[in-house]
């Protein structure tokens, strides 16, 4: 087995209501993601996903549990401090809604060449405007896109700059926080294709937040379920979609259409009883690889 | 969480910022006051200092307590305040307090008529121009507006007075009522005209752009369309939906809006010499009057601050998102 | 393999490309407004070359003459030709007006910076005193401090204004930080590591200043106003040195003898300027660009 580049142990995060009411948005979560891996997490509106993405990438403190990112503590102070440009460089993020990801009044060209004028990298293909349009490229866009703002280009396009962004420092890590949850299906099924197109040539292993149970299954490698802040289970794609253990997973699994009029009907939904279920109990290898809350 | 209890703990904590404000506000304006390169006797015995004799100063500075740091003088000042006693004001060598209270009344006259109208008149402006949106009386209201805003208060009263009063000799220009007649309202309202018309035209023109400006958004909005396919009236829903909506936002854009008034209302005061505290202001800025000074600032200061509680209550009172947080602890949260 | 190939699941289809249609309902730009204030403006910078007289001689001979062909616009009751006071005088005036916004600028700025990227609590301190602040009408404010600092020239004016005037653009600034820092490209760019100045200047200032630039000019205009009523009060700028506001100082001495013209023409110069100030501003506000009304 190869060597987890991501290790996150018993993360718990809350946010503050008022004074005195706090939610608690991730419960006591661990899983980890191998080099040149892409982990799905799938889950309900709430349930806590992009609140996980934001601690991994160390934009909300850490509360509680650990966050080693190869080999870095990113909870822990020093180690972090000693690390921060590795950990900034290697680890990128992106979201899901691309208008407001990309400052309105910046070209194209300086949002992608913004995290190098950051770290002061010297660009690769000569000058900063060379290695922008070679990136923009990269996610299959020509260089007449350099000099636009992006209220002048669609979602797919904004959405491929922002990966072209990200992209362009070489992470070991990106983070992809539902990248396609604003994008209509055909221009979905170009950024998963352009996902699986970077890992072949990359090697860059990604944590891939989604609703869309059907993409995950088809790009991901593995996949978490998330329930109320609760990593419920976690198992190889094919072993969760064919085997689920916990009741919200079947409850899920059962919820995918299935593109044949003649199936589909005859499709059955489990219904999960959410109002007396509370999540508890431990996450234990039920089978090898795959993981149960219960 | 006892509802009852939570609301004494609202209006306490409201009380407490309130205190809080006021006492920094007065803290501020207590050093500002201090801060006078003059010799500070200067506002207490004025030309007089002159002739003092070096002795005779100090022994004023000592009685006066001018010798000591700032913070005690001002715990001094303080614990006369609260007991009500401000000090003495040097020109009328009378009781701040009492001084003030015997032209509160004029102010508060010109100042209260003057804000209820503005408060009616920008509504009432608003809806005009939002009802006949891009027409030509919206459009000139506008203009006209615009127009207005950009005329300072001080001109705007000395024009009036030149047409009422130097070339048409309609009304008299100063004062709250003609010599010996103190006790006629006619006379007296005859008075109050030009000012409350200073204040008047200066005054609802930008509130009234806001309302139009507000409503106009409101009017794109879904709900519109919904009641407009239930067949309701275009008045209807103006008046039902709209207007109720931005209720809030005007209560609160008033409560910021009585400063504004309260100094439009000063300087109107001051070129008509109409005895109110502007004048007062005015005359205690002109005969180096500090304590006086400081005293009008820290009342005109409460005021302000209390109106804008008063706003921020109203709003939280009737805003249904607001009201909804306290419902909030129903839901399943945990305790941190 | 060619780039071509490379991409042909990858890349995205070549889009017909559709012109973007310029319908936004803007202002129209304020021509006639600009060329007003511009040429007041040189006016004044050359006033030495433009005025007939010297404005600070007091000519006994000739004082309080209506407007006639020696004296263009008159003199006022000390024999001063107002027609040399206007264009000297509204250097004064828009000196003050610049520099006193300039200075509240400054301020408002790099205190609303502040309180937006501060934490929570020290926010609310910050803001709660600007609210303070405010609860002074300003010109109540001027008054008490110039009252104070005594007699007033050019300088101190501007810097009592401006140190007076800054809460309103403080607070909008706070509250377009406070917004903005929760913007996803602002996480995005801190989490590559972007440091304070780095968002501060890449991020930030460029967002906020178009929605202040409206309250700034609104703050020269504020600035004048403010300048020429204190003036006029007699409590600003002395009759000796010549500005729109000292120039109607007069205003009650001649109020007695009816000279309508050392009232009417500063009044209308200033109001000309204050004018132009205000539609400029108004070009400058964010132009709202609304649809069909549903009602």
């Amino acid at each position: 087995m190869a060597v987890s580049l991501l290790k996150v142990e018993n993360l718990s995060h809350s946010f503050k209501l008022t004074k005195k009411l706090s939610i608690m948005a991730v419960k006591n979560v661990s899983f980890d993601i191998r080099h040149g891996e892409i982990l799905g997490l799938v889950g309900e509106s709430g349930s806590g996903k992009s609140t996980i993405a934001r601690c991994v990438m160390n934009i909300y403190k850490n509360q509680a549990g650990r966050i080693i990112f190869d080999g870095i503590d990113c909870t822990d102070k020093a180690e972090f401090k000693a690390g921060k440009k590795k950990l900034q460089r290697e680890r990128q993020l992106i979201f899901q809604d691309n208008a407001s990801s990309l400052n309105q009044r910046m070209k194209v060209c300086d949002i992608i060449a913004e995290p190098m004028r950051i770290h002061h990298i010297k660009p690769k293909h000569g000058t900063y405007l060379d290695e922008a349009a070679f990136q923009l490229k990269y996610v299959g866009m020509d260089e007449s896109y350099l000099n636009k703002y992006p209220s002048e280009l669609s979602g797919g396009q904004r959405q491929r700059v922002a990966i072209a962004r990200a992209v362009s420092m070489e992470p070991k890590l990106l983070v992809a926080d539902e990248p396609i949850a604003s994008l209509d299906v055909s221009i979905q099924a170009q950024i998963i294709n352009l996902f699986k197109h970077l890992r072949a040539e990359h090697g860059f292993s990604i944590l891939f937040i989604a609703h869309d149970l059907s993409m995950v299954r088809y790009l991901c490698d593995r996949v978490g379920v998330m329930y109320r802040g609760n990593l419920v289970e976690l198992a190889a794609t094919e072993e969760l979609y064919l085997n689920p253990l916990h009741p919200y997973t079947k409850a899920l699994m059962s919820a995918i259409p299935i593109p044949d009029p003649i199936l589909e009907k005859s499709r059955k939904r489990i219904d999960f009883d959410n109002i007396s279920y509370s999540p508890s109990g431990k996450f234990t290898e039920v089978l090898p690889g795959h993981f149960v809350l219960n | 969480m006892n509802y009852k209890k939570s609301k004494l703990l609202y209006y306490g904590s409201k009380l407490l910022i309130f205190i809080v404000s006021v006492f920094v506000l007065s803290l501020l304006v207590f050093y500002v006051s201090r801060l006078a390169p003059g010799d500070p006797l200067l506002s207490y015995y004025g030309e007089r200092v002159e002739k003092m004799s070096v002795e005779e100063k100090n022994i004023a500075r000592e009685k006066l307590g001018l010798n000591e740091p700032i913070y005690i003088q001002y715990g001094k000042w303080l614990k006369g305040a609260v007991q009500g006693d401000f000090g003495i004001s040097y020109k009328y060598k009378q009781d701040v307090l009492e001084v003030i209270s015997q032209r509160a009344l004029n102010t508060l006259i010109l100042g209260g008529i003057g804000y209820i109208l503005i408060f009616l008149g920008a509504l009432a402006l608003g809806i005009i121009c939002a009802w006949n949106e891009d027409k030509w009386i919206d459009k000139l209201l506008c203009k006209l507006g615009t127009f207005s805003c950009c005329i300072p208060e001080f001109w705007y009263s000395l024009l009036l007075i030149l047409i009422f009063c130097v070339s048409l000799r309609w009304l008299p220009s100063s004062g709250a009522y003609s010599i010996g007649k103190s006790g006629d309202i006619g006379d007296r309202i005859l008075h109050l005209i030009l000012p409350m018309a200073v204040v008047l035209l200066n005054h609802p023109w930008y509130y009234g752009y806001m309302v139009r400006n507000k409503l106009l958004d409101e009017t794109r909005a879904d709900y519109v369309l919904l009641g407009k396919s239930k067949g309701q009236s275009k008045a209807k829903i103006m008046f039902a939906h709209c207007l109720r909506n931005i209720m809030p936002s005007y209560i609160s854009l008033m409560a910021i809006s009585v400063p504004h008034v309260i100094g439009g209302t000063y300087i109107a005061e001051t070129v008509f010499a109409y005895p109110g505290l502007g004048t007062l202001s005015y005359e205690s800025a002109k005969f180096a009057d500090y304590n006086m000074l400081m005293v009008l600032c820290i009342m005109t200061g409460i005021v302000v601050i209390f109106f804008n509680m008063i706003g921020q209550i109203i709003n939280e009172r009737i805003d249904p998102r607001i009201r909804g947080m306290e419902s909030l602890e129903g839901l399943e949260v945990s305790e941190s | 393999m060619s780039d071509n190939e490379l991409f042909s699941i990858v890349g995205i289809r070549e889009n017909e490309k559709t012109a973007v249609s310029e319908n936004k309902r803007k202002e129209s730009f304020p021509i006639i407004s600009v060329i007003v204030l511009s040429v007041l403006c040189l006016l004044c910078l050359f006033a030495g070359l433009i005025s007939t007289k010297d404005p600070s001689y007091l000519d006994l001979l000739n004082y309080n003459k209506p407007p006639n062909s020696e004296f263009l616009f008159g003199t006022d009751t000390l024999g001063r030709d107002i027609f040399s006071c206007i264009w000297h005088g509204g250097r004064i005036s828009i000196f003050i007006g610049f520099f006193a916004t300039a200075i509240s600028t400054f301020i408002a700025i790099v205190y609303g910076s502040i309180s937006g990227m501060a934490p929570k609590w020290l926010d609310g301190i910050l803001m709660r005193f600007t609210e303070i602040l405010l609860s002074v009408p300003e010109l109540l404010l001027i008054i008490f401090i110039q009252a104070i600092l005594g007699p007033a020239n050019v300088l101190s004016i501007s810097v009592v204004i401006g140190l007076t005037s800054w809460c309103g653009i403080a607070k909008v600034v706070r509250t377009e930080v406070r917004q903005l820092r929760e913007a996803e490209y602002v996480l995005a760019s801190r989490s590559m590591g972007g440091g304070f100045f780095h968002l501060m200047s890449q991020h930030l200032a460029p967002n906020f200043v178009s929605s202040i630039m409206f309250m700034v000019v609104m703050n020269i205009r504020g600035a004048i106003v403010a300048e020429s009523t204190l003036s006029f009060m007699g409590m600003g700028l002395p009759l000796n040195i010549v500005s729109w506001g000292s120039m109607l100082s007069l205003a009650e001495k001649a109020l007695m003898t009816k000279s309508w013209w050392i009232i009417l023409i500063p009044g209308a110069f200033l109001v000309c300027l204050l004018m132009c100030v205000t539609n400029i501003g108004n070009y400058l506000r964010k132009s709202v660009n609304r649809g069909e009304s549903y009602l």
